[in-house]
This record gives C-alpha cells, structure tokens and sequence, in this order.
C-alpha cells in the first residue's frame, strides 16, 4: 500500500487473480494417481452480489452463456451469510474449468471482479478403490473433498468436511496440501483456510 | 464524552507544561512523550480491548461471526485479525492495532443482538476498512504531531521570553526578585496560548478523524456491493444508543479515563461521539449516493 492512500485513507478492491485455475488438470491426475479420487463433476463460483441493476443484468448473463450448452447445468443458490453461488455441473473436468472460467471472466468484464470470493471444485473417492475410506473403515467417514480456489490470492486450499456437524479433516486436509504442492499454487497462510459449511457443491 | 476527551488531553499538555516549567529538561519531556506514544502504538490493540472489557474469542467460542470475517478477509485480501466479543449492552464496534499482522476486530453483545447478519457484516466490512487504511498509526502520528506542535509552542514562547528580559551578561536563571511577578503572569500567558494551540490541534485531529470514518463507511460498503446494509445499521446502531440507559457509557467512560490520550483507543469505533465522527446525515448521504451510483454504472 502506498504512502498516500494509507493518508487518504484509500483501498482500491481487490481484483482476482483467474490463472492459476488452469493448474488444476495437471492436479487431477495427481489426485487420481496417489489419493484415488476422481472430480464429482460439480464446482461452484461463489460471489458477494452487488446492489442494482447492472449486476442484476451481469449475473444473468452469466447464466445464459453457460445455458447454451446442453450436457452443462447451471443452478443459482444463497448461502445463508449473503454469498451467491453459481453451481455448474459437467462430467468432462476440462470443459468444467471452462465453464468456471466463463463465469469468472464475465463478471470481471463487466468490472464485478472485486465480488468473486472463491470458487470450488468437489472431489471424491473412485467406488471402490484402495484409498476410498468407505471401503477402508466399512463406513464413510469424510462427507466430501474440495479444492477452494481464492481469487484474490490465487491460490488453492482443500477442505475435507466430516458428516459430524461442522468439523474437519485436517489431518487430510494437510495431506492434500503436500499432495498438490507440485501441481497448485498452495494457500501457506492456514489461517486463509476458513471452513465452507453447507456447500452446494458436491 | 468528547468533553472528557479534550479534558484529558489539556491534563495531558498541562501535565508537560508544569514539568517544564519545574525545570525538567525538554529532552526528558520529550522522551516521556514518545515513550507514552510508543506505549499506545504498541498495545493499541489491548489498551482498547481491556478498555471495553472485550475477550479474544475462537472459531469455536463464535462460528458465525468467525465465518463472516473470514469471507470479508478472503473478498478484501487482507490477513485476518483477532476476533473479539465486549460483554456491553452498548451497540458497537471497533477495531484497532498498529498494523494488519497485530489487528482486532471487537464487536460488543449489544450489536450482536439488535443487528441482522447482513446490517453485522456491513459493521464488521467498515471495520476492517480500518485497519486495511492503517487508521491506528495514522491517528496514533496525527496525536503525535499534536502534542509535538504544543510543546515547540512553548519552546519558541519560553526562547522569545527570555531573549527579551535575560539580556544582560547571558544570564539565564529566573531569579531576579523584581521580575518575578512579571515572570508569573507571562507563564500564565504562555500557559494559555499552549492551550489554545493544543485546542487547535485536537479540533485538527478531530476533522481527521472524521474524514477516515467517511473513508472506512466508502470502502466497507464497496467491500460488501451494498451500501444500503452500512446505512441500515447505522441507523439502528444510532438510535439504540440514544435509547439505553446511561450505565454502561459511564462505565466506558472510567476506562478510558485510566488512559493519558484515549482519542484513538476509543476513536475508531461506530459509535455516534459526535467529536470523533461524522453526523449521521452526512454518513447516510455518502452512503446514498454510493448506492445510486453502484446501481448507475459498473
């Protein structure tokens, strides 16, 4: 920060950083590979919605662009601290990212990029495999695996949440972390990893 | 409360006045002055906090208050700061420490009960506006320069009052039996005008201090795209304060009353001391015509 917007009292928002999400193919491959787990074809764009028409006109424009196609679904859900959520669903992981992407690049055109918090990717154990912990324990102890990418910091962090309510896996979740370091640009400060309970992704 | 403000501030610029006039060297008072700044630069955070009675709490301890702070922290790019509750009835809020890396975040029972979660996110989004404009360093030199400007007032007086009657043989004691009357009354003249200058200063400080407060509600209500929720929990904050009993601002107020210059432990609230903020009016005018333009242009 600059001398003279500290004595202004001035911030400019933070505009996101949407490169690091094309890391992410090269991260599934390591997952599949030493962590056994495959994309569940979901990922969710999540973003602070701003007051007026004109962002109004932006987050429709989002959802017509990525409606064209007709293997993709995209739905809008709440959460209850006053985020939206653009959820889209598509089977190929590739044409998934594409998709987030889309999302990303549209609301920063239209100058909203400071709005984007993060975006989502959810995981989960091939049925059957060595490492599902299903299969492993005789019972599902994690409720699901994701990659939370933060626009602003460009960086990723995985959250493993427990079907108890509102707890994690941290001991998976630092796993993940070492798993992936060659693959993403890793979130270091842990203190960033905040806790996404009741996604709408899964 | 602005009163009290400004009385222990002149305690503060008396207090250094007699000490020089006592005969303390200016460098001590000097040191002593820096030395008392330094003390509120460094422990900002914890002299506010132990001011307002607030406790650093955990994710756990507050879920949901960690969750909004954290999504705030993670929109805005900025570290995360401590978290801290005030068991007050008083509806409000402050933040404060010297940089990002030594920040709290404090909000008191009392808001936490009469605001919803979206009006609680817009006070926690000014905030933390705080302490991304370093509001705490920069109230913290402002004082500083203050304080620095009365003293030199009294330097140059004191240099003028003595190249004029010391004159003969550079004789630079006070006694003389016949001047001392004289000498009295202009100490006593001298004594006034650091006054007025320290006056001057602490209104200069407090236009300053007003001015980031109008800066803190613009960008917590960009933060959040909805300037609208700011305004609305301006207004209930505003008009709870007006309503509750007077016991626990008398409370507040003995805290700060420990402190030599509480203007920025306490200045950097949401609170309505009419000294340290602005109207409401001209808050909820910035805000409006924030609003209007979000909704003209992107």
């Amino acid at each position: 920060m600059k001398l003279f917007d500290v004595l202004l009292g001035r911030t400019k928002p933070a505009q996101p950083n949407l490169d690091h999400l094309f890391g992410l193919p090269g991260a599934q491959i390591t997952l599949e590979a030493s962590m056994g787990l495959r994309p569940t074809g979901q990922a969710g764009v999540c973003f602070k919605p701003a007051t007026g028409q004109q962002f109004a006109e932006t987050a429709s424009e989002v959802e017509q662009l990525l409606d064209l196609g007709d293997k993709t679904k995209i739905h809008d859900e709440s959460d209850s601290y006053g985020y939206r959520w653009a959820v889209i669903t598509d089977d190929d992981f590739g044409d998934l990212i594409n998709e987030v992407h889309v999302v990303n690049t549209t609301l920063q055109d239209h100058g909203w990029g400071p709005q984007l918090l993060c975006s989502v990717f959810g995981f989960a154990p091939i049925p059957g495999g060595a490492s599902d912990p299903a299969a492993a324990t005789g019972a599902s102890k994690v409720a699901g695996t994701y990659l939370v990418y933060l626009y602003k910091r460009g960086t990723f962090y995985p959250f493993v949440p427990l079907p108890a309510a509102e707890k994690r896996d941290s001991d998976r979740e630092r796993l993940l972390n070492v798993t992936l370091a060659s693959d993403l640009a890793m979130e270091p400060d842990l203190e960033r990893w905040f806790p996404l309970w009741g996604l709408p992704v899964h | 409360m602005m009163s009290t403000v400004f009385l222990l501030g002149l305690l503060y610029a008396l207090f250094v006045t007699v000490l020089f006039l006592v005969g303390v060297k200016l460098v001590f008072i000097l040191v002593i002055a820096i030395v008392l700044l330094f003390v509120q630069y460094f422990y900002s955070d914890r002299i506010a906090l132990y001011s307002m009675k607030g406790k650093i709490v955990t994710s756990e301890q507050a879920p949901k208050l960690h969750a909004v702070v954290d999504r705030l922290c993670a929109l805005a790019d900025m570290p995360k700061p401590q978290v801290a509750i005030a068991d007050v009835d008083m509806p409000n809020a402050f933040a404060t420490g010297r940089d990002q890396k030594h920040a709290v975040v404090c909000v008191t029972t009392g808001i936490l009960r009469r605001l919803d979660e979206p009006e609680l996110e817009a006070v926690l989004a000014h905030e933390l506006s705080h302490v991304a404009h370093r509001d705490v360093a920069v109230m913290t030199i402002a004082s500083f320069l203050g304080i620095l400007a009365g003293l030199l007032t009294r330097v140059l007086a004191y240099a003028g009052l003595f190249g004029g009657f010391g004159g003969g043989g550079g004789n630079r004691g006070r006694g003389g039996g016949g001047g001392a009357g004289q000498l009295a009354i202009l100490e006593l003249g001298m004594l006034a005008f650091s006054a007025l200058v320290y006056a001057i200063s602490f209104l200069l400080i407090r236009t300053l201090s007003r001015y980031r407060e109008l800066a803190a509600d613009r960008s917590g209500a960009i933060l959040i795209g909805q300037p609208r929720l700011l305004a609305q929990a301006l207004v209930k904050v505003t008009g709870e304060m007006s309503r509750i009993p007077t016991r626990d601002l008398r409370n507040a107020e003995h805290f700060n009353a420990f402190f030599f210059a509480p203007a920025f432990a306490k200045g950097i609230s949401l609170s309505t001391l009419f000294s340290t903020h602005p109207t409401l009016e001209r808050r909820l005018q910035q805000l409006t015509e924030l609003e209007a333009q979000m909704g003209r242009a992107a």
